[in-house]
């Protein structure tokens, strides 16, 4: 068990820390960079940066209210 | 440990925390608000700014359980011991005639 807790951990991890590197380089490292550079390619434009934490943000809200309502419709049934 | 001294924190002074943040909040915004004044960067770049400040937040609560996660102590003898446990209190209590619930 502590091993699959562990590979949970490190994939977490993993993952945020990506995250977290491109979308660093995204939004602060390439405005600065020439527009002919090579390293442009691998990045979608610069809107997208907004909208897909945006609609990121607005999915998660939308399972949790999902969830939630959910929750309070099993706990009604049980005790009318 | 961290989120140990912090509940000690929030319950001795809950204020304080509530203060702290709100004045880190305050102060961000408004170098932001001085940024975008003074125009340093181009207007585009620092109308990002807060979003990336959202985005880098929730990718440092995710580190943080990914790490709590990895260093988590497990005691396997404390295991076996709590489930020996749990069955003497099971018979004990399906004696005394006290329903158990589902096994």
């Amino acid at each position: 068990m502590g091993l699959a807790d562990r590979a949970v951990g490190f994939l977490l991890s993993f993952i945020s820390l990506s995250i977290f590197t491109y979308y660093t380089f995204w939004v602060i490292i390439l405005p600065f960079v020439d527009s002919d550079h090579f390293i442009h390619q691998y990045f979608p434009p610069l809107e997208y940066a907004i909208l897909i934490p945006v609609f990121a943000g607005v999915t998660l809200l939308f399972f949790l209210c999902v969830f939630i309502g959910m929750v309070i419709l099993k706990s009604k049934k049980k005790k009318p | 440990m961290w989120t140990e001294l912090c509940f000690s924190y929030l319950i001795t002074c809950p204020m304080k925390h509530v203060v702290k943040i709100m004045a880190l909040l305050v102060a961000i915004s408004s170098i932001w608000v001085g940024l975008l004044q003074t125009s340093i960067i181009p207007h585009s770049h620092t109308w990002l700014l807060p979003i990336y400040f959202v985005v880098s937040l929730g990718c440092y609560g995710l580190l943080m359980v990914g790490i709590g996660l990895m260093r988590f102590p497990t005691c396997p003898q404390e295991a076996l011991l709590l489930q020996q446990d749990i069955i003497e209190a099971k018979e004990f209590l399906k004696q005394k005639g006290i329903d158990v619930g589902s096994d």
